[in-house]
This record gives C-alpha cells, structure tokens and sequence, in this order.
C-alpha cells in the first residue's frame, strides 16, 4: 500500500466557490452558479460555469488562467502551511488547456489583416506557460511541468508530481488545473454538439451534453520525511494514480472503455487495494451522452451497481485543463469530511446505465477514493485518494 | 534508461540514417520564403519527406504537427529492432513548446470568416495540443499511458526525465518520448519581431552574441527502456533541468565532448560560454535542423548517434569569432560520454548526460 505520498494542502477556485471552504458550503445546499458568459462578447448563449469575484490580489490582465492558477495554489500553499521553500526542492506540475494556446484574435486578425501585430499578448503568452510562472512566482527550486492532456490534464499533472516524488525529483510538488472560460474552446466544443443549452445533468436519461466552467485545482504532496521535516501531518495521501490510452478516436472515448478500465485497474493496483475497498467515486460524468455511457458502464463492472458515485461538474461544469485538479480536491475533501454532494443536475435513471448517482448529500465511511477522468485523444487516467 | 531507436522527420528528410548523413554533409542553404513582403530563411519539412501513405492513411485530417509526430514515433520503433512488444507497455510522452498553434490559427480564420457559431470540429479537434500523441497512439496501437507536456526551454528535458521515472516506476517497460515543432508564418513573423535572423540563412552557433536564428520544423522520437537490446545507440546516465548558477556548481560531470543548444532563440546566448573547458571540444548542430525550441531532441539525437558510431562529426558551422575549442573534424575515436546543455532565457540550466553502451 502506498502511503508514501501526503497530501498536505488542498486549494480550488471555481464556481462552486472561490476556496475549498465556499465550495462546500455551495455542494452541501446544492447550489449551481451558472449563467451566460460575462467575461467576453459572443453570440453563443450556452450557460456556463464562470469564477465570480476573482480576489483581486490574483487577477493578471490577459492571464485569467494564471489568476486562477495562482488563488488555488495560495490556498492550498497556505493549507499546507508551506511559507519558507529554500530547503525543500519543490516542484510545480499543471495541467492547462487554454493557457497553452497562442490564441489572441486581436493579434492573430490584426496579423492577418495587415502583416504585423502589438506582441503584448504573445510576451503573455510566452510568460505564462502556468507551471513555469507559478514556480517562478513561489521561487521553487525544482522541476517545473505543464501538462497539457486536455480534459486529463489535471489528474495527469497529479500523476507526473507522484512520479517525481517516487523517484527523488522533489520533496514536495504543486499539483493540479487550471483553465478559464475562453472564446476558443466554447466554439469547439460547441461546433462538437456536445455543448448543452440546459443545464448539465450528468448520467441522466435526458442529458444533451456538457456545460464549460473554469477554475483551478490544486494539491500540495509531500514526501512524509519532508512532511516530518515541517513538522506538520496529513490524514490525506495519494495512493495511485493510473493512465491508459484508448488508440481509438481523436474526440470519441472508446465504446468499451478499454482505456478507462485499464487506468483505474492501474490506479487501484498502484495503491495495493481491491475495487471494494473504495468508498465513492468522483466520476469525470460530463453529461454527454458518450461519456457517460461509457464510463458509468466501466465504474459498474469494476466496482458493482451500488458504487456511490457522483459528478461534480454539476457544481463546476466542465473546466478542461482544471477538471482533474478540482475533482481531486473534491474527492480529498470528501474523505476528510465524511461526506459527499449530490451529483447536481441527475434525476432519471439511464438504464444503458446501471449505476445511480448520488440523489442528495451522503455520508461516507471509507478509506479510498477514486477520481477519473477521461480526455480529448483518448487520454484516462484515474487517481485513487487514501485517508489514514 | 537505454535509447533503443530514434526516429526523425527534419528538413533533409526521414529517418536516423538522413540525420547521420546531414551530420557527415554539413550545413546546406535553407529556403528562403516571403510571406506578406518579408522574406526570410526557413528549414522546413518537405511533402516528400511526408509521403508515407500507409502509416498516414488512418489519419489523412491530421495537421502537419501530427503526422510529423507519428513517422518519428513509428521510425524509433521500427529502427529499436525489438519485435513483439506488447503495446499496451508503451507509454508516450510528447513534448512541444508552440504545438498545434498552425491549425490553431486555421480556427481562428473560422472564427473571423463564419462566425462563432459556423466553426470546423475538425479544425478544433486537431488544434489541441494533445492530437499529435493521441495520433500516434491510434496509428501504433499504442495503450500505455499518453502525454503530452509543455516548456518553452526545456519540455524535452523534462519529457526525457518523466519518461526515466516512468520506467524505473515500472508503469511501463518502454517510453516513446520526443519532441514535435511546427514552423508556420505567424511563429515566423513572431521569430522576425523578437529574435535576430540570420539573413544569410547561417545560424553560427559559436558567434552567441549576437545569436542568429533561421526557424524550423520537425519531430524527434526516442524509444528508451532499461532494456539493453541489440541496437541501443546509448544510456541515458542523467538528466537535469533549471540548474542556475544561485544553486551552485553542478557537481562536476566527465564527458568527452559538449553540445550546446545555440540556435539564436536566445538573443544572447554568451551564458554558455560558461560551460566550456578548453579541453573538452564542443560541438553545436542546430545548423542542420534549424532553431526550435526543441532542439535539444536533435542534439540528443546527435550525440545518440555519435555513441553509437563511434564517430564524432564535424560542427557544420565553422565560424569561431571566440576562438574556442570546437569539434572541427570528423573522425571516428573512442567516445565515453557527451554532455547536452541547453541554456533558458533565465540562465538556467538543463543537461543530458549520454554514456556509450
């Protein structure tokens, strides 16, 4: 079993709420944030997911990614009671998928329209590769990778982190999403037909596709002899992390969930533990009809019909790059507190689904938790979450 | 971690044994291109070096970034000469510093001419950064896990580091891990307003200030494992990244020869006279392939190669204003080990450390 890994510090920003603390108190009454987009003009009027009243200590002009990025990390650096970094090699790994993109249409149509272009958004381009700038931010001293996975990219970015403490990389790693809602995957997703004009409802029988949110998700993991060195404790670990490819389709899971299965089958032998021993699932449930076809299928033949399993993204919508980190909060969050929201927006049973969501606010007893996620290309990975 | 076959896609052509002939050759001309009234140099990959139409056949919608990726990553496991492996023990790992930002613009044209609500999926789907690894999984069959990961400086340093925890974690028995870029006008025109190019078309990589740039394309793939197969080019003894000069001196390395990263992606690139010996000869390739970010695969390769050969080949540059020890003769002698060092805009540091097998 590994219990190697801490987690020491938990940090989110999302619609739920702009720390972990607000996105309980939202997830206990159920409450969903969700209206048209306010943070640019566009003629599509999908609902969406947006972060309201960004603090404004982390807001960053033409950064909102970062800003995000940077909320969740304070919080989570300040849960973690992690001040001084000079003895420590610490490491940032994120996931992104907005942030990656030199994506300005300002410049990009002024470049098209007259061959040349103000570069103030590509110097922000160039200065915001997320976990390079939040490590210089901090002043870490180690490794510094941004992973950029798609919808995995959180979960993934978790992964590398666990990966470079197994080997030595680091002591301590920053680990996480981070995405804003953004004019260019709105109109991709929404050129899928894969975005819905109600709100989401994920894993039921009417479902018509995802809503897109933003935020950020952070966790800090600690090496127990660094923990000890601090001289703080964690009842929360990161006990395995599990990643398979589909080799299917660009933007379709595969319709047996060959990769999801094989990802958490990973993830659960990487934590030395049986399906039974985990008490919830926080699935990736976007609430397209694929998804969550597919992956309700998989999470039932592993782990049986009375799985107590939710979506989050009910609360979030779907935060891309974000995703994996916020639910991986969530998910520690609610092993820590002994309970778990009702997966927002499901009402009626699928019954090409033989799982039911979580109808309202339970109580959990368990020791492991799992969190999958499932991405663009045909990326699973799946982390499993260990209370002491 | 061994490297058990490499493949590339750069602008001469396909495959380890162009690259070594590249090597042999020397420096040759870029294209010189104009693109709304500005011309300039450019190394970039040619349609016949893409003409592979059963690999490519799966993935005719693919952007150029993509199917660059999938030759590479096909040609490293063709050129490990392992047969049988099980794929679902491969695990990918693909680094870019710009990724899809060509087919990202094409989405942006579908914004500007159609509108929001009239834009290609297609377009889309292929201008995420990850559609080049999640290719080549489909093209190979490959189940392991899959990733894509980025850096401006050092994303291929920091691939080659996971994919090496990734092996000695067991979470797979092999890596495909490699580095993919792609030269389109806009990157051009950002190249033209930032960076000095060279208007000879000669990056000289020894001149460091000012640092002369000609930009590229192309993709490099490495299959590693701690397997010692009949065909291994060499190890891998150490990868390092973001060691600054505040961290103190790195703990000291033996090697037989250095290759440095100048390519003129830095303005000045004067920092990596800090990591000569006068004893140690140096040599710089980015004259064959060009500036990108991710060079430092191609130098990777080099070095590779020259392990495995036994043969140290010529910088294809010969320009030397400093007056340094550079590798100025192609030879075959005994070589142990080769140090590849990148700089980033922050003098920080990254090195692979190569040994012969």
């Amino acid at each position: 079993m590994n219990k190697k890994i801490l987690i020491t510090g938990l940090g989110a920003i999302s619609a739920a709420g702009n720390n972990a603390a607000e996105t309980l108190a939202s997830f206990r009454v159920a409450k969903r944030n969700a209206g048209q987009v306010t943070l640019f003009e566009t003629p599509l009027r999908y609902p969406v997911f947006e972060v309201r009243g960004l603090p404004g200590e982390f807001y960053l002009e033409g950064q909102r990614t970062l800003g995000l990025a940077l909320g969740a990390v304070d919080e989570a650096m300040k849960n973690a009671r992690l001040n001084d970094l000079s003895d420590f090699r610490v490491g940032v790994c994120l996931g992104t998928t907005v942030a990656s993109q030199l994506n300005d249409l300002e410049f990009y149509k002024s470049y098209r329209d007259t061959g040349s272009a103000a570069m103030d958004s590509v110097n922000r381009y160039l200065k915001g590769n997320p976990a390079e700038f939040i490590s210089r931010r901090i002043k870490a001293k180690g490794p510094s990778l941004t992973v950029v996975n798609a919808c995995s990219s959180g979960t993934d970015a978790i992964g590398a982190a666990l990966s470079w403490l197994n080997n030595g990389l680091c002591d301590i790693a920053i680990a996480g999403g981070a995405d804003e809602m953004n004019r260019i995957p709105l109109c991709g997703f929404g050129s899928l037909g894969i975005v819905s004009m109600d709100l989401c409802a994920p894993f039921d029988r009417d479902r018509k596709g995802l809503n897109l949110g933003e935020g950020a998700g952070v966790i800090i993991l600690e090496t127990k002899e660094s923990a000890g060195k601090r001289g703080i404790s964690s009842d929360l670990f990161l006990a395995g992390y599990g990643s398979s490819s589909d080799a299917y389709h660009l933007t379709a899971p595969h319709p047996e969930g060959t990769g999801l299965r094989t990802s958490i089958k990973k993830a659960l032998t990487d934590a030395g533990i049986t399906p039974g021993e985990i008490c919830f699932v926080n699935a990736h449930g976007t609430a397209t009809p694929d998804n969550d076809l597919v992956e309700g299928n998989v999470l039932a033949d592993i782990f049986g019909t009375h799985l107590k399993m939710l979506s989050t993204k009910g609360f979030t919508g779907h935060t891309l790059g974000a995703a994996g980190g916020l639910e991986a909060v969530f998910t520690a969050a609610g092993l820590r507190e002994g309970w778990i929201p009702a997966s927002a927006g499901f009402e009626n049973k699928d019954d090409a689904i033989p799982l039911i969501p979580l109808r309202e606010k339970t109580n959990i007893i368990g020791r492991y938790a799992l969190s999958t996620s499932l991405a663009f290309g045909g990326n699973n990975a799946a982390i499993v979450i260990g209370r002491l | 971690m061994n490297i058990n076959g490499i493949g590339i896609v750069f602008t001469r052509g396909r495959g380890i044994d162009c690259f070594e002939n590249a090597l042999k050759d020397g420096w040759q001309r870029p294209d010189e291109i104009e693109i709304k009234g500005r011309k300039s140099f450019v190394y970039q990959v040619g349609p016949q070096t893409m003409s592979d139409k059963s690999l490519l056949k799966k993935m005719r919608r693919a952007d150029k970034l993509s199917k660059m990726a999938v030759l590479a990553a096909a040609d490293a496991l063709e050129n490990s000469g392992i047969e049988n492996i099980n794929k679902k023990t491969i695990g990918i790992i693909t680094a870019t510093a710009f990724g899809a930002h060509v087919t990202t613009f094409d989405f942006l044209n579908d914004i500007l001419d159609y509108g929001e609500a009239n834009v290609s999926p297609t377009t889309f789907s292929n201008s995420v950064h990850n559609a080049a690894a999640s290719y080549i999984s489909s093209a190979l069959n490959i189940q392991g896990p899959t990733l894509t990961v980025t850096q401006f400086f050092f994303s291929f340093h920091s691939a080659l580091q996971l994919a090496k925890a990734w092996l000695d974690e067991k979470r797979c028995d092999y890596v495909l891990v490699g580095a993919v870029e792609q030269y389109g006008d806009v990157l051009g025109y950002i190249y033209g307003s930032k960076l000095m190019q060279a208007t000879d078309g000669r990056i000289k990589p020894f001149n460091f200030n000012p640092a002369y740039s000609v930009p590229s394309e192309g993709a490099v793939f490495f299959l590693v494992s701690n397997e010692d197969s009949e065909n291994v080019f060499c190890k891998v003894e150490d990868i390092t990244t973001r060691h600054s000069r505040e961290s103190g001196n790195p703990a000291p390395i033996r090697t037989d020869l250095n290759i440095i990263d100048t390519d003129g992606l830095l303005i000045d690139e004067s920092v990596y006279m800090s990591s000569f010996s006068p004893e140690i000869p140096t040599a710089a390739y980015s004259p064959i392939f060009g500036s990108m970010m991710i060079g430092s695969a191609f130098n990777c390769a080099s070095g590779a190669l020259m392990l495995k050969k036994q043969l140290y080949c010529a910088n294809p540059v010969s320009d030397n204003p400093r007056v340094i020890n550079v590798l100025d003769e192609t030879k075959n002698s005994g070589i142990e080990f080769i140090r590849c060092i990148r700089y980033n805009c922050l003098n920080e540091q990254a090195v692979i450390q190569l040994r012969a097998k």
